[in-house]
C-alpha cells in the first residue's frame, strides 16, 4: 500500500506540475495581426508602433509569418475559429479569400470614410468582390526595372537613359556584356514563377498583352506582346546575355543577380530602394518602369499587401477602427513615408515632403498608378505553384526555344484552371 | 604512428611486408580524409561565410575566404522579432518534452510488444509502423482544429505532443527491438527471484536498454528540434516560435530571395546544439543503433 500511495503522491505532484506548465505558458490575450516577411512587414511595425503608442489599452501584437506559409497558416487558423484579429495579405489572395467568406466586409467603413476612395486603383479592385469591400492597402510594392550604371558607363551606353522598349533591353544587354566573362546584359530568376510575373508580365502588359484569364470563359495569354517577350529573353539566353545559373534559380537570387553589380539590367521591385541603401551603398544604379513593345508603353505588377479582418477575428470593432486609422494622413506619412515606405493613397504617394528628394521612390510612386494587378481566383495553381502552367510556358520558351507550344499550352491549362 | 602496422602484423592480421602495406594505409587514410572533407565541406564554408558583410556573402562566384571579417549576419538572426534567446529558449523547452514524451510511450510500448503476448500483436505494429508513411502535413489542419479546443496551440506542451505523435512510431520500433535484444534469461532469473513484470523492466531491461533510449533521445531531439511546418502552424504568437521560424523568417527576403548571411550564421547556430548532443551521446548512439535499429 505505501508503495501505492506514494505512486499516486508522484503522479499528482506530476499532473499538478503538468497544469501548471501548462498555464504558465499560455499567452495573454490582446489584438492580434498578423503580416508576412517583406515590406509588409516594415511596414506592419513602423504603423502598429504608431498606434501602440497612442493607444495603451488597444495594443496590438504584430507577429511576422514566413512569407512561403502565409496561406496555409491563416486558411487553417480560420478554420480552426482562431484567426488573426487583423491580416496583412498578400493582396493577390485577396480573391480566392474573399470568395471562400473569409474575410469581414468592410463595405459600410468603405462608404463612410473619404480616404478609402483615394486609394491607388489596384487595391480598391483587388479587394471588392461581387461590390463588397473586404479591405484596403496596406502596404504597397510595384516592379520597375532597374539598370547598373557603372556598367552602362563601361559599355559606353548613355547612364541616364533606361531602356524603353524591350528591344533595347535586348540591344544595351549586348552591349554590356561584351564588357567581360563575367559580366552579363541581362538577369531573372528563370525557375521563379513569381518572380517572372512580378518582373516579366509586366513586359507584356505593357505591350498590350492579357495575361490572366478571370473564368473558364475568359482568354488568356492573348497579345503578340506574349511572343515577342518570350523571344526576346529566348534570343538573350542563347547569345549568353544572361547568367547560366539563372535557368535553376528558383527565386533565392531574385534580388543578388542585380545587386552583385555584374548583370546590367534586370527587372526588380520597389523593395531594393531601402535594401541598396543598407546593404549596397555604393552601387550607382537607376529604376524606371518596366517597358513594353514600343516607346511610352510602360506598366508594372503592383503587389504588396492588403489589409483585411478573418471572419472569426475576436476584436472586430477595434480591427474595423484600425483599418481606417491605417488611411489617416498621419499613418501614411509620419507612419510609411517617413520611413521610406510608400504610401497606399494616390494623393498623398508622390506627393510629400518625404519624397520630395527621393527620385527613384518616386518612380515606384508612378509605376504604383501605372501597374496592373490580375484579379483572378486561383492565382497559386495558374502562377505560383512550381508547377504552373505560367513557369512552364517561360520555361519551355526560354530554355527549350518552343515558344508557340508553350503559349498554347499554357493558355489551355490557365483556362482550365480559371474555370474550376 | 608507424609502429601500428607492425602490431597489427605481429598478431597476425596480415603477413606481408610492412613495406607494401603501407601505401594501403596511406590509400585507406586519403579516401577517409576526401570523404570527411566532402562532408565537412558545406559546414565550414558555411562558418566561414558567416562572418562576412552581406555584399560578400552574395557575390557570384563566391569567394571562399572573407575579405573582410563581419558580425552583421550574427546580430541579424540575433535581433530578429523576439531575439535570438527566446527561440532557443522554445526550442530546447519543445525538444526537451518531446524527449520525455517520447521515453514515457515508447518505452512501455516497446516492453510490451517484445515481451507480452498480445493479440494481433504483429498486426498492432504493421498498423502503428504504417502511420509513420502518412504524410504528416495531412494530419496538420484536423489536429490544429483538435488543439485548438484543448486550449493546446501557443504552447509548449502542445507542440511537443505533436512532435512526440510524429516521432512516436519510430521511438517504439527502436524500444520494441532493443528489448527483444535482451536474453529471455535474464528475464526468467529476474522471474525466479520475485520480480514483477513492471520491477523486471525498471530494474533488468531498463539499464540494458539504454543504448536504445538514448537512440530514441537523440531521434527526438533532433526531429524537434528542425521541425518546422508544425512549430509555425501551431504556434501563432512570435514569443512562441521555435529556431526553425526564426532561420526560415529571417533568411526570406523578398519574393523566395534569400539573405544569404543571416542564412550561414543560421545554420551555424542551430547546428551547434545538435554537435554537442551528438559528442556528449556518441558511445551510446553508436551501440544503440546496433542493438536498436539493426537487426
Amino acid at each position: 500500500m505505501r508503495v501505492l500511495n506514494a505512486r499516486r503522491v508522484g503522479a499528482a505532484v506530476l499532473a499538478t506540475a503538468t497544469a501548471a506548465f501548462m498555464t504558465g505558458t499560455v499567452f495573454a490575450q490582446e489584438m492580434t495581426m498578423w503580416v508576412r516577411d517583406g515590406t509588409a512587414a516594415n511596414a506592419g511595425k513602423v504603423l502598429v508602433d504608431l498606434w501602440n503608442e497612442s493607444r495603451p489599452d488597444n495594443r496590438i501584437e504584430l507577429t511576422v509569418i514566413p512569407n512561403l506559409q502565409m496561406v496555409t497558416k491563416l486558411a487553417t487558423s480560420i478554420a480552426a475559429g482562431e484567426p488573426p484579429d487583423l491580416i496583412s495579405l498578400d493582396l493577390i489572395y485577396m480573391p480566392d479569400f474573399m470568395k471562400a467568406d473569409s474575410l469581414v466586409d468592410i463595405s459600410d467603413e468603405a462608404a463612410e470614410n473619404p480616404n478609402f476612395d483615394k486609394v491607388i486603383d489596384a487595391y480598391k479592385d483587388i479587394s471588392s468582390y461581387e461590390g463588397r469591400t473586404y479591405g484596403t492597402g496596406f502596404a504597397p510594392d510595384v516592379s520597375v526595372i532597374a539598370w547598373n550604371k557603372d556598367l552602362f558607363r563601361e559599355a559606353g551606353l548613355d547612364p541616364e537613359k533606361p531602356p524603353r522598349t524591350i528591344y533595347e533591353i535586348h540591344e544595351m544587354a549586348k552591349k554590356i556584356a561584351a564588357l567581360g566573362d563575367d559580366t552579363y546584359g541581362f538577369y531573372f530568376a528563370g525557375s521563379c514563377p513569381g518572380c517572372n510575373i512580378f518582373v516579366t508580365s509586366p513586359l507584356m502588359v505593357a505591350g498590350g498583352a492579357k495575361i490572366l484569364p478571370r473564368d473558364g470563359e475568359d482568354t488568356a495569354l492573348e497579345g503578340e506582346a506574349v511572343k515577342e517577350v518570350l523571344q526576346v529573353y529566348r534570343d538573350m539566353w542563347t547569345e549568353g546575355l544572361v547568367p547560366e545559373s539563372a535557368e535553376t534559380d528558383n527565386g533565392a537570387n531574385f534580388v543578388s543577380g542585380f545587386t552583385n553589380g555584374n548583370v546590367g539590367i534586370a527587372g526588380t521591385g520597389g523593395f531594393v530602394i531601402p535594401l541598396m541603401e543598407s546593404d549596397f551603398p555604393d552601387l550607382d544604379y537607376g529604376v524606371a518602369l518596366l517597358p513594353g513593345l514600343e516607346e511610352g508603353q510602360v506598366s508594372g505588377f503592383v503587389g504588396g499587401d492588403t489589409i483585411a479582418i478573418p471572419r472569426g477575428s475576436k476584436n472586430e470593432e477595434l480591427a474595423r477602427e484600425f483599418i481606417n486609422w491605417v488611411l489617416t494622413d498621419e499613418a501614411q506619412l509620419e507612419g510609411l513615408a517617413k520611413n521610406g515606405i510608400l504610401p497606399v493613397r494616390a494623393d498623398l504617394a508622390t506627393d510629400n515632403k518625404y519624397f520630395a528628394d527621393q527620385p527613384k521612390v518616386q518612380v515606384t510612386a508612378e509605376a504604383l498608378k501605372v501597374g496592373y494587378v490580375p484579379w483572378v481566383f486561383h492565382f497559386a495553381d495558374m502562377v505560383n505553384s512550381d508547377a504552373s502552367p505560367w513557369i512552364n510556358m517561360l520555361q519551355r520558351a526560354v530554355f527549350d526555344g518552343e515558344i508557340d507550344e508553350a503559349i498554347e499550352e499554357a493558355r489551355e491549362r490557365m483556362i482550365e484552371i480559371a474555370g474550376e | 604512428m608507424s609502429d601500428i602496422p607492425l602490431e597489427r602484423g605481429a598478431i597476425g592480421v596480415s603477413t606481408r611486408r610492412v613495406g607494401t602495406r603501407l601505401p594501403a594505409r596511406v590509400i585507406v587514410a586519403l579516401i577517409c580524409w576526401l570523404v570527411i572533407a566532402i562532408m565537412a565541406w558545406p559546414l565550414v564554408m558555411s562558418f566561414l561565410a558567416s562572418f562576412k558583410p552581406e555584399a560578400e556573402v552574395a557575390a557570384v562566384p563566391p569567394d571562399y575566404l572573407p575579405h573582410s571579417f563581419s558580425l552583421q549576419s550574427y546580430l541579424k538572426v540575433y535581433g530578429y522579432q523576439a531575439g535570438l534567446p527566446t527561440y532557443l529558449f522554445n526550442s530546447f523547452m519543445v525538444a526537451f518534452l518531446t524527449i520525455v514524451f517520447c521515453l514515457v510511450l515508447a518505452v512501455p510500448a516497446g516492453y510490451g510488444l517484445a515481451r507480452f503476448h498480445v493479440p494481433f500483436k504483429e498486426v498492432l505494429f504493421l498498423v502503428l509502423l504504417a502511420s509513420m508513411m502518412i504524410p504528416y502535413q495531412a494530419l496538420l489542419t484536423p489536429l490544429f482544429l483538435m488543439f485548438t479546443k484543448l486550449g493546446l496551440t501557443n504552447n509548449h506542451v502542445g507542440l511537443a505532443i505533436i512532435h512526440t505523435i510524429l516521432q512516436l512510431p519510430f521511438s517504439v520500433y527502436v524500444m520494441r527491438n532493443a528489448f527483444e535484444g535482451i536474453p529471455r534469461e535474464l528475464e526468467e532469473a529476474a522471474i525466479v527471484d520475485g520480480c514483477s513484470p513492471l520491477q523486471i523492466l525498471g530494474r533488468i531491461f531498463m539499464p540494458l536498454a539504454m543504448p536504445g533510449m538514448v537512440t530514441v533521445s537523440l531521434f527526438a531531439f533532433i526531429m524537434s528540434w528542425n521541425e518546422f511546418l508544425a512549430a509555425l502552424i501551431f504556434m501563432s504568437k512570435e514569443t512562441a516560435f521555435t529556431l526553425p521560424v526564426l532561420l526560415t523568417g529571417v533568411i526570406d527576403s523578398f519574393y523566395g530571395s534569400v539573405s544569404w548571411g543571416p542564412l550561414q550564421a543560421g545554420v551555424v547556430v542551430s547546428v551547434i546544439p545538435c554537435i554537442a548532443i551528438y559528442f556528449l551521446l556518441q558511445r551510446y548512439y553508436v551501440s544503440g543503433f546496433l542493438s536498436g535499429a539493426v537487426k
